[in-house]
């Protein structure tokens, strides 16, 4: 294997990318069809099977938690190092720790996956996971600080990429995030009670829960738009300059934002208010980068025509603006008020992360796998058709949840001529059946162009070698 | 921890935020966009990603 | 300003982005830890305080509202809104989750609001309700939840309520706490807050209360029927105007 060979400059660690790159087309299947599962079970709740393992409650967070941490997770890892390795010039320090977050990682999205079918949850979203794990993750994410700084510090190019900017802050708010959010007091080896209640407890949820998007699933992203877009499509980056401004203005606004999740509860006015006009002032660095991803291919528009993979990565950044569009929308308290607590947050949040996250990775990758492999890809017909099932698999999701998201708060605030409610909940609920039909299927569709991805990409694996270092 | 109070009431926390984010938003457009010779250095280094080719060609 | 300092210099750079990713939140929460305002203050008219913790059995419930993973679908947070207000009532107070280790506020509402779900429907409902939830109410959605029926594991409650203790949630240890709760919230709430009576009293609100339909046994559908019950029960909203919360917000 490479890591066995004599370290000289021009070579990188590339066996931690691979296996990152694998378990991130894994844990893509895994989470997608956990997803594909539980959505069914909204449709048909007969699928529950009267088992505790399997119900939505507790399939929900096995979802998120393998395809934000699983998929996602891994997919940063393959690309952050991947890319500090090749714009630094240098092999990533400390193989050892690398390999570590490599196994520390997979053992926690497991742990985690197994604890909350069993029942173990802290009950705050996306921050399900037991406080055993909650130590293992914070212990695998210094390393992974280390890992990255250490590799940035030993590199031979002066400048530091911008990507590499975009990890950084990433990998910092994500330690900050996670430590501040999950602080709590154990009463088992299993339990704990956070230490925060009510309002500030809920505070300090949502301030994770809304940059955990903002720097896990944005930032982090975007620092592998600004390597793979440029590469794939062989021409620099628009303006570097405007990278600049993307980077600062958006890590600074997007802290600001993450009480827009309680708009209307509890929480002192002031604080919402703050919070939806730095969600509105956010659009500006968004929109800014997606510009800069989107022009980087001026002057070679053809390519959208001839390369599958750059239509991925041009098709993600327009989901990137739309919902960065929709986000700022929906964080107006009069908008909020109808939006909230319906199926537009869920559907906000899935064209984020299968049109932004998921088609920004699909690109990365398809990039990444021949060339970690040294070898060509297989098919690029079954790139242009995986391309095509995540596009229609994506709009079959987000048309249905918008349309039952209004459909449902419209309903909830109906009043008949007499000043009573028009209707009662469970007529909501009845009226959302097709719809949930429809998203199901959506999910199922863009799992089976995950599923062609990984055929395509074993096959491409196995006519490849690792022998060869670049 | 008296001082924190100040920031509790949103009359001053309106300013503040505005103060704040504009001052570090105009010094940074100032530093990317004030001197032609900056500019330059900037944009060169949009090249990074691909100053390692030469480096795979001698790889293989 | 030296102009390539920034990109060049790693530790300045890191420093910069801590610096610019931890204003927004310090701005926002650390006030929320100071000032007393945000949390209302709901007293009945001899000066005892309406929202209590819960009790050992009610706390039990919650735990098990949580391991279920209730809160993605259910939502406890009634907006200022006049069709909220009918479908379920007064608008949540912070007050009424200031004991919630941690919140349930939630953020969908795929079911209906269950922060004034308490005394709304019977303990038989409940229980019919959760074994098989379209028996009751057709066209649900809701898994079936017989497995509530199993005996609930008692053993492991005063552990609980002292880790809650420790996070600030008034159980009493010792005879001195015992009294402050008297004063606070008084004798008869202060008795079932007692952790050396955790246990005891656990098992005696499950049989004297009957939540599940069954005296002999504890179960597990004793302890959620009890918590479902006591959602939105705490603050007697005829005590007061709604311009004292207004000035809250």
């Amino acid at each position: 294997m490479a890591t066995t060979n004599v370290v000289t400059g021009g070579q990188y660690n590339y066996d931690i990318v691979r296996k990152f790159t694998i378990m991130t087309l894994v844990w893509g299947v895994v989470g997608m069809l956990v997803g594909v599962y539980i959505a069914s079970e909204l449709a048909y709740p007969f699928l529950n099977l009267d088992l505790p393992y399997i119900t939505f409650g507790r399939l929900r967070p096995v979802h998120t938690g393998a395809v934000i941490f699983g998929f996602g997770g891994s997919a940063l890892f393959a690309t952050s190092y991947y890319i500090v390795q090749r714009t630094c010039q240098t092999r990533l320090f400390a193989g050892g720790l690398a390999s570590f977050t490599f196994w520390g990682w997979q053992l926690i999205i497991v742990l985690a996956a197994l604890g909350h079918v069993l029942g173990l949850s802290q009950g705050r979203e996306y921050a399900e996971m037991a406080w055993p794990v909650d130590i293992l993750i914070a212990v695998v994410w210094v390393s992974y600080a280390v890992v990255y700084i250490g590799t940035v510090m030993k590199r031979k190019e002066p400048h530091i990429y911008v990507a590499n900017w975009f990890y950084l802050a990433f990998i910092l708010a994500t330690a900050l995030l996670h430590i501040f959010n999950n602080l709590a007091v154990p009463f088992s080896a299993t339990g704990s009670y956070s230490l925060f209640s009510g309002a500030q407890d809920a505070m300090t949820q949502w301030w994770y829960g809304h940059n955990a998007v903002g720097f896990f699933l944005t930032a982090a992203f975007l620092g592998m738009m600004y390597y793979f877009v440029p590469k794939q499509a062989g021409r620099p980056i628009y303006s570097y300059r405007l990278s600049i401004i993307h980077f600062w203005a958006l890590i600074f606004l997007y802290m600001w934002a993450g009480t827009h999740h309680l708009h209307w509860t509890a929480i002192p006015d002031w604080t919402s208010t703050l919070a939806a006009t730095f969600s509105i002032m956010l659009l500006l660095p968004s929109w800014g980068g997606m510009i800069n991803g989107i022009m980087t291919l001026s002057g070679a528009w053809d390519k959208l025509r001839t390369d599958p993979i750059i239509r991925f990565m041009i098709v993600s950044l327009s989901f990137y603006g739309m919902s960065t569009f929709e986000g700022p929308m929906m964080s107006l308290k009069d908008v909020n008020a109808l939006s909230h607590y319906t199926d537009w947050t869920v559907g906000h949040v899935h064209s984020g992360a299968l049109g932004w996250v998921a088609m920004i990775s699909f690109g990365a990758l398809y990039h990444l796998i021949p060339r970690l492999w040294n070898t060509k890809i297989f098919s690029e017909k079954l790139i242009n058709v995986h391309f095509w099932l995540a596009t229609i698999g994506i709009l079959l999701y987000i048309v249905p949840m918008w349309i039952s998201g209004i459909m449902q708060g419209l309903m909830w605030r109906a009043f008949d001529d007499f000043g009573n409610l028009q209707y009662g909940f469970i007529e909501t609920v009845i009226e959302m059946h097709p719809y949930y039909v429809f998203r199901a299927l959506g999910g199922t569709v863009f799992l089976l162009g995950m599923v062609v991805m990984c055929y395509n990409m074993a096959v491409t694996i196995r006519s490849g070698n690792t022998r060869a270092v670049a | 921890m008296e001082w924190l109070m100040w920031f509790t009431h949103f009359e001053n926390t309106k300013p503040l935020a505005l103060v704040i984010f504009f001052t570090v938003f105009c010094a940074v457009l100032f530093y990317v966009f004030g001197s032609d010779r900056r500019s330059q250095r900037l944009e060169s280094y949009k090249d990074i990603p691909f100053l390692d080719e030469h480096q795979d060609a001698k790889g293989k | 300003m030296k102009h390539d300092k920034i990109e060049r210099n790693i530790g300045l750079m890191l420093v910069l982005i801590l610096l610019a990713i931890s204003i927004g939140g310090l701005v926002e929460i650390v006030p929320l830890f100071f000032i007393k305002d945000t949390v209302e203050v709901v007293k009945t008219a001899d000066g005892k305080e309406m929202v209590r913790p819960y009790t050992p059995l009610e706390q039990r419930g919650r735990d098990i509202y949580i391991r279920e993973g209730c809160y993605l679908c259910h939502s406890q947070m009634v907006r200022p809104f006049r069709d909220e207000a009918l479908r379920y009532g007064h608008y949540s107070l912070a007050a009424e989750s200031k004991y919630d280790h941690p919140f349930q506020w939630g953020s969908k509402r795929t079911g209906p609001d269950l922060a004034r779900v308490g005394g709304k429907y019977s303990n038989d409902w409940h229980v019919k309700h959760l074994k098989d939830p379209r028996k009751v109410v057709e066209g649900s959605v809701m898994p079936n939840y017989p497995w509530l029926m199993d005996p609930l594991d008692t053993s492991d409650i005063a552990a609980r309520m002292k880790a809650l203790r420790t996070v600030g949630v008034p159980y009493s240890s010792g005879e001195e706490e015992y009294q402050r709760n008297v004063q606070t919230f008084g004798e008869e709430v202060a008795k079932t807050l007692r952790i050396e009576d955790a246990e005891a009293n656990l098992k005696e609100q499950a049989q004297t209360g009957n939540y599940d339909g069954n005296k002999a046994d504890v179960t597990e559908m004793d302890a959620m029927v009890a918590y479902l019950q006591v959602l939105g029960t705490m603050v007697d909203f005829k005590q007061f105007d709604d311009d004292y919360f207004a000035t809250f917000r």
